[in-house]
C-alpha cells in the first residue's frame, strides 16, 4: 500500500473512508458469496439426490424384471431437467442396466458406478457426479448414476461477482463522496490552519489570522488559540519596534548634539589659540626690544628674567600651534596623492640637525617608501615621530634614529625607531592621549600635543599607530597607512 | 432424508475396481425356467392381497401340472419371506387344492383343461401365472412371453381385480402387455 504517514490529513482521511468500506464490504461480499455457495451446493445435492432416489424407485420394476427398455423410459424424463448430462442404472453386480444421455454422441459413464451401502458425490470443476442405491423392501437392487452440470453455478458465480463489483464500486463512491465532505468540514479548516501557520513562519507577518470555521469543535478551539497566539505576538513585535524608532531617533538626535558640541569645541578651541597668538608676540616683541635697547644696562638676574619670558613665549608658541594642528586634522579635508616619504624624512631631519648643529645623530631612512596620502597630514606625521626620536636621544653621545617600512601580517608597517630614553610599555596607550606625557618637561621639553595629533591623522587614513619600547633601550613607533 | 457426504476420488476409484472384478465373476445366464422362477417370486413384491388373503401363516406359492421350475423356485423362495411371512412353494394335483395358495403357476401341462382350472380359483384370492400362449386372454393375469429371447409378461387386469388383486403400476410398467377383459379382451 501507499505511505500514508507524510500524505495530507484529506488525502488520508479519503484513504481510510475507501479502505474501511472497502474491506467491511469486500469481507460481507466474501461471507455472502461462501454462504451462497455453500447453500447452493447442498441444495444441489439435496435435489440431484431426490431426482437420483425417483429415478430409483421408478426402476424397480425394471430392475426386478430386467427390463432396460422400461429403465431408459423412466431415465429419459430426466431430459426436463436442463442441469443434467448423463444418468445410468447400474446392476447389483455393477453392470451397465440403462443409460441416458443429454448429447446423444457423448459419453455417459466413464466407469461403471459402485456398488455398497454408500451414497457418493464427486465434484469437479466443471460437474458434480452422484451415485444413489436403488433399494427396494430393504433389499438393494442397483445404483442410480448421475451427472449434472454445474454451469448454473458458475453463472451464478458470474452474476454474483458483476453484482458485487458494482455495488462495491457505489459504495466507493459513496465513500468518496462522504469524504469529500468530511474534507471540507473537518479537514479544509485543519488545512488552512497549516497554511497560514507555513506563511506566518515563512514571511514573519503575524497581522495574517485563519479564518474561524463558525462551529465549536476542538478545530475551532485550536484556530481560536492559534489566532490569539498571533495577536500576542503582533503586538508585541508593535511594542518591539515601537521601542527601537525611539531609540534610534534618541540616538540619532544624541550624536547630532554631540557633533554640534564638538564642532562648536573645535571651533572655540582654533579661536582660542589664534586669539592667544596675538597678545604672546606683543609679549615677545617687547621682551625682544628690552633686550635689544637695554641689554647692557642689564645686570645678570635681569637678563635672566628677559631669557625667562623669551623661552616661556616660545614654549607657549609652539603650545599653540600643536593645539592649531590637532584641531586642524580633524576639520580640513583629504587629499590623497603619492607621498615619497624617504625624501620628506630626509628634510625633515635636516632640519632638526640646522637648528642643533652640535647633536651628534646618525640618522638612516629605507630608500623609495611611498604611500597613498594627505601629504601636508603625514608630514606631521613625520615631523613629530622624528622630532620625538631626535628630542629624547638628546642625552646620548651619539643618537640613531632609523626609518623603515616592514612587512606585519601582511600590511606595509612604518616605523621609527631610536635608541633613546624609551618608555615604560605598560604606559603604552598613554602616549597618544592628549596632554599625557610619560617624561616631565624639566626632563624634555614638550606639550603632550604631538602623538595625538599622530593617532588623529594615523585614524583618518584608516591606519593604525602604536608604539614599542622600554626604558633607557629606545623606542619605536609603528603605523599603517591603507 | 439422507445428505450425501462426499468421498474422496480414492475411495470412488478404488469402489470402481471391486465393482468391476464382480462384473467379471457374473454367473452364465439363466435359464428360461430360473428367470420364471424369480419372477414368479418377485411378483409378489408388485402385487396386494385382499385382507381375507392375509389371515394364511405362510405365503404359498403353488405350482399346479408339470413342474419345470419346482428346483430353481425352492432355491429362490429358501428363507425368503412376504409381508412377514414364511414363503412356502408347494405342488398341487388338483386347482381343488389352491385354497390358500397366495400365487399359482399354472404348467403347460393343464393346457387342456385351463378353463376348469380358472373357473375353479376364479373365486379365490391367488395370481394366477401361466406360460400357457394365450392365457391372459384367456382369464389368467400374468403370462409369461418370450420376446427376443428374453423373459417377459403380459398382464390381465380384469381377473386380479376380480380376485381382489392390486398390482403395482411399476408391475404394469414392465409389462408388454396390460390388458383388460374377460376372455377375449385385448390391450
Amino acid at each position: 500500500m501507499l505511505d500514508m504517514r507524510h500524505s495530507p490529513i484529506a488525502k488520508r482521511l479519503t484513504w481510510i473512508n475507501v479502505l474501511v468500506s472497502g474491506t467491511a464490504l469486500l469481507s460481507a461480499c466474501v461471507a455472502f458469496l461462501a454462504y451462497d455457495q455453500y447453500t447452493f451446493r447442498e441444495g444441489l445435492l439435496r435435489n440431484l439426490s431426490v431426482q437420483a432416489q425417483i429415478i430409483g424407485s421408478n426402476s424397480v420394476s425394471a430392475l426386478t424384471f430386467n427390463d432396460p427398455q422400461a429403465a431408459k423410459t423412466t431415465l429419459t424424463a430426466l431430459s426436463s431437467s436442463p442441469d443434467i448430462i448423463a444418468a445410468a442404472i447400474f446392476n447389483l453386480d455393477g453392470s451397465l442396466f440403462a443409460q441416458y444421455s443429454r448429447f446423444p454422441d457423448a459419453k455417459v459413464v466413464d466407469a461403471p458406478g459402485t456398488i455398497g451401502e454408500l451414497e457418493t458425490v464427486r465434484f469437479t470443476n466443471r460437474e458434480v457426479m452422484l451415485l444413489e442405491p436403488i433399494v427396494f423392501q430393504g433389499r438393494r437392487l442397483g445404483t442410480v448414476y448421475i451427472r449434472s452440470d454445474l454451469q448454473e453455478r458458475t453463472q451464478r458465480l458470474k452474476r454474483y461477482a458483476t453484482i458485487a463489483a458494482v455495488v462495491l464500486l457505489l459504495s466507493l463512491l459513496a465513500a468518496l463522496l462522504v469524504s469529500a465532505f468530511f474534507r471540507r468540514s473537518f479537514a479544509q479548516p485543519i488545512v488552512g490552519l497549516a497554511e497560514t501557520a507555513r506563511v506566518v513562519s515563512q514571511e514573519r507577518n503575524y497581522s495574517l489570522r485563519v479564518p474561524s470555521t463558525g462551529r465549536r469543535d476542538e478545530v475551532a478551539v485550536l484556530i481560536d488559540a492559534f489566532n490569539n497566539m498571533l495577536a500576542q505576538i503582533q503586538q508585541r513585535d508593535e511594542a518591539l519596534r515601537h521601542a527601537q524608532d525611539e531609540l534610534e531617533q534618541r540616538v540619532e538626535e544624541r550624536t547630532r548634539q554631540l557633533v554640534a558640541a564638538n564642532r562648536e569645541l573645535e571651533a572655540f578651541s582654533y579661536s582660542v589659540s589664534h586669539d592667544l597668538r596675538g597678545p604672546l608676540e606683543i609679549i615677545n616683541g617687547f621682551a625682544h626690544i628690552l633686550q635689544m635697547e637695554n641689554g647692557a644696562a642689564f645686570d645678570a638676574s635681569a637678563r635672566e628674567c628677559v631669557l625667562q619670558i623669551t623661552g616661556a613665549t616660545h614654549r607657549m608658541s609652539e603650545l599653540i600651534d600643536d593645539l592649531l594642528n590637532l584641531s586642524r586634522v580633524s576639520t580640513t579635508a583629504m587629499h590623497r596623492e603619492r607621498v615619497d616619504l624617504t625624501q620628506m624624512s630626509k628634510s625633515i631631519v635636516d632640519q632638526l640637525c640646522r637648528r642643533e648643529p652640535d647633536r651628534r645623530v646618525e640618522f638612516s631612512a629605507q630608500e623609495c617608501m611611498t604611500v597613498e596620502a594627505d601629504a601636508r597630514l603625514i608630514r606631521i606625521v613625520l615631523e613629530n615621530l622624528l622630532r620625538n626620536a631626535w628630542k629624547y636621544t638628546s642625552k646620548n653621545q651619539t643618537a640613531h634614529i632609523e626609518f623603515g617600512c616592514e612587512q606585519r601580517l601582511g600590511r606595509s608597517t612604518f616605523y621609527v625607531r631610536d635608541d633613546g630614553a624609551g618608555f615604560d610599555p605598560a604606559l603604552a596607550d598613554r602616549l597618544f592621549k592628549p596632554f599625557q606625557r610619560l617624561h616631565t618637561t624639566s626632563e624634555f621639553a614638550g606639550t603632550g600635543i604631538g602623538l595625538a595629533t599622530v593617532h588623529r591623522i594615523i585614524a583618518r587614513h584608516g591606519g593604525e599607530v602604536w608604539a614599542e619600547g622600554s626604558p633607557q633601550k629606545g623606542a619605536a613607533f609603528f603605523f599603517t597607512l591603507p | 432424508m439422507r445428505v450425501p457426504r462426499r468421498v474422496s476420488p480414492l475411495f470412488f476409484v478404488l469402489s470402481l475396481l471391486v465393482c468391476a472384478a464382480s462384473v467379471s465373476a457374473q454367473q452364465p445366464k439363466a435359464s428360461e425356467a430360473e428367470v420364471e422362477a424369480v419372477y414368479i417370486f418377485k411378483f409378489s413384491q408388485f402385487i396386494t392381497w385382499p385382507g381375507n388373503a392375509r389371515s394364511a401363516p405362510t405365503f404359498d406359492i403353488c405350482i399346479l401340472g408339470d413342474d419345470p421350475l419346482g428346483p430353481f423356485l425352492d432355491r429362490t423362495v429358501r428363507g425368503e419371506r412376504v409381508n412377514g411371512k414364511a414363503v412356502v412353494d408347494r405342488h398341487l394335483a388338483r386347482p381343488q387344492d389352491a385354497q390358500g395358495c397366495s400365487i399359482l403357476y399354472i404348467s403347460r401341462s393343464e393346457n387342456y383343461r385351463l378353463r376348469q382350472v380358472l373357473a375353479t380359483v376364479r373365486e379365490l384370492p391367488l395370481l394366477t401365472v401361466s406360460d400357457i400362449p394365450e392365457f391372459s386372454s384367456k382369464g389368467g393375469m400374468i403370462e409369461f412371453v418370450l420376446q427376443s429371447g428374453r423373459v417377459r409378461f403380459q398382464v390381465n387386469l380384469t381377473p386380479a381385480e376380480q380376485a381382489g388383486l392390486s398390482m403395482s403400476s411399476e408391475l404394469l410398467k414392465v409389462a408388454v402387455a396390460v390388458k383388460s377383459g374377460g376372455g377375449q379382451g385385448s390391450q
